[in-house]
């Protein structure tokens, strides 16, 4: 490609044609074909307006958007900030002119914004510094309970053991049981310089909030009773035997690929049923494939994504993005191949194969299907290919050789 | 003489276990290697010769063979050979003289040389072209 400009023709110059816009531009000195002024764009101009100028359908502010603290507002802020806070806060609320505000402040919604509203109250698990047991709990002194100790505390419990006793005496017993001499909060609780167990997902250690997240999860719970409610036995066990919430189970990447209907010849003559063949995926390495018959083209469609999510099985990638080699699949008669590409080739394949890759999140492929192209086929032969991929790393185990990834050797084994 | 060494040279890249040559029944198994080794082989003479044969340890890995698949590239009825250039482009996954790239893990092609049977990869180090004999795997 060529930056420079293409010299031109200088008598042309002399006599060009009157017309404002010449159909073919001035004789050019250069390899390529010059094109013609009136073609047509090859895309249609998008005008500024339709598109969205950057200002456009942006609330406008005013200065009355940002009024000053009202007597009321200062008390409830009173609740919670120092004295000292407060005058800071009054402090900046006067340095800065609400004209200025309304000129300068928008909520932000270019591409780059923050995709999240973060609650910098509550401490975040794994984010955030853990609130770790108190200095105090920390007891220098403690002694191990020797032998004799523990033949005493056993001795108690047995002539303090009420007549009825049970198990659970005994498991109390042996939870409250202390293996120290010193203070309790020593062993239960103690301070320790290394970071304790992560917190649940939504766990914080705040307490009014702790407060109100449960109510908000008990709200959740009533409302995920609805839905269990609404939920059917099928979709109920798909989440018994996969462990995936009902939000995990929608984010799912599925599709149903084959559509038809089969048909029993009976002495009573045909029972024509709907079939369906999905793909389920989670575009990150997870590809399955499920069938569905049933009287019911829709109970058949439900059936078979269903089927597909429990059949995922991880897909071996290379670098995240293509298959490792060149893979062979063949049934029935449909015999197919697919050939791993360099970064960036996109997946040039037909569309079932397409959105097994899509599914599967592979990025770079291309396939050929030769012979048959039944559709049904093609699907489970391309499964059948992705799933028959070698590991190199197993290879070589196999041959007892090594086998370095020479793209991994020149960047520093980064990609 | 050109079978044997074939057999080396795959016994090299680790798709067999063991190459020998003994007589109609197998060789016995080393007791720790578990397979054949020259040691415990009767040795060739000039009456046994023509009795010999060439038995090849196969190597299985996860229940699966470890030679998977190996085809003829070069027919008696029609032979290829390839200079280096080719092999080179052979052994970065293209096709060059009808001959398919190498584009899978694990995947070798054997070439017969005035340097003896090398693997396609070792050609090109050497750069040395030759005789094509057989593709290996995928």
């Amino acid at each position: 490609m060529s930056f420079a400009r293409p010299a031109r023709c200088v008598f042309c110059s002399f006599t060009r044609a009157a017309a404002p816009v010449p159909r073919v531009a001035r004789r050019q000195f250069h390899p390529s074909l010059a094109p013609l002024q009136n073609r047509k764009p090859k895309y249609p101009n998008v005008k500024a307006p339709e598109e969205g100028s950057p200002d456009a359908g942006k609330r406008v502010l005013k200065p009355e958007h940002f009024e000053a603290y009202t007597k009321e507002d200062k008390d409830r802020l009173a609740k919670e900030y120092t004295a000292a806070q407060m005058d800071a806060i009054a402090a900046g609320e006067s340095a800065i002119d609400p004209k200025d505000m309304a000129d300068q402040f928008r909520p932000r919604d270019d591409p780059m914004k923050f995709k999240y509203l973060d609650d910098f109250s509550v401490i975040e698990p794994g984010i955030d510094r853990h609130v770790r047991a108190p200095e105090s709990n920390s007891d220098y002194d403690f002694k191990l309970k020797s032998e004799d100790d523990f033949v005493d505390d056993f001795s108690r419990f047995f002539a303090e053991m009420p007549d009825d006793a049970s198990g659970a005496d005994f498991v109390r017993f042996a939870d409250e049981l202390r293996l120290t001499h010193g203070k309790e909060e020593n062993e239960l609780n103690p301070h320790s310089s290394l970071v304790p167990d992560l917190f649940g997902p939504g766990e914080t250690v705040d307490e009014p909030r702790t407060e109100e997240k449960k109510s908000a999860a008990e709200r959740g719970e009533k409302e995920r009773s609805l839905v269990a409610e609404e939920m059917t036995d099928a979709l109920k066990s798909l989440l018994l035997a996969t462990g995936y919430t009902e939000r995990q189970v929608s984010e799912l990447r599925t599709k149903t690929l084959v559509a038809h209907s089969v048909t029993n010849q009976t002495r009573l003559g045909k029972v024509r049923r709907a079939y369906r063949l999905s793909v389920a995926g989670n575009g990150n390495g997870l590809l399955g494939i499920g069938e569905g018959k049933s009287d019911e083209a829709a109970d058949a469609k439900v059936q078979s994504v269903y089927r597909a999510i429990r059949n995922m099985q991880p897909v071996p990638r290379y670098e995240n993005r293509t298959t490792f080699g060149d893979v062979k699949g063949k049934v029935g008669a449909v015999e197919l191949q697919l050939m791993h590409r360099p970064p960036g080739f996109g997946l040039r394949t037909q569309y079932l194969i397409y959105e097994m890759c899509r599914a599967a999140g592979i990025h770079d492929l291309s396939a050929r299907v030769n012979r048959s192209r039944n559709k049904m086929n093609t699907v489970k032969a391309a499964y059948q290919a992705l799933m028959s991929q070698k590991d190199p790393e197993e290879v070589a185990r196999a041959r007892g050789r090594k086998m370095v990834d020479v793209r991994k050797v020149y960047y520093a084994g980064k990609t | 003489m050109s079978l044997v060494n074939l057999a080396a040279a795959l016994q090299n890249s680790g798709y067999i276990s063991s190459v020998v040559r003994a007589g109609p029944t197998p060789p016995p198994a080393h007791p720790i290697l578990g397979y054949p080794t020259a040691e415990n082989v009767e040795p060739i003479t000039r009456e046994n010769v023509a009795s010999r044969r060439l038995w090849l340890g196969l190597k299985y890995w996860r229940n699966e063979s470890v030679l998977g698949k190996i085809t003829m590239v070069s027919k008696p009825t029609r032979r290829i050979t390839l200079d280096v250039e080719s092999l080179r482009r052979i052994v970065r996954g293209d096709e060059a003289q009808h001959v398919a790239g190498l584009r899978s893990p694990g995947e070798s092609l054997y070439i017969s040389t005035d340097r003896g049977i090398l693997e396609a990869r070792e050609c090109v180090e050497k750069k040395m072209g030759g005789l094509v004999l057989c593709r290996v795997g995928a």
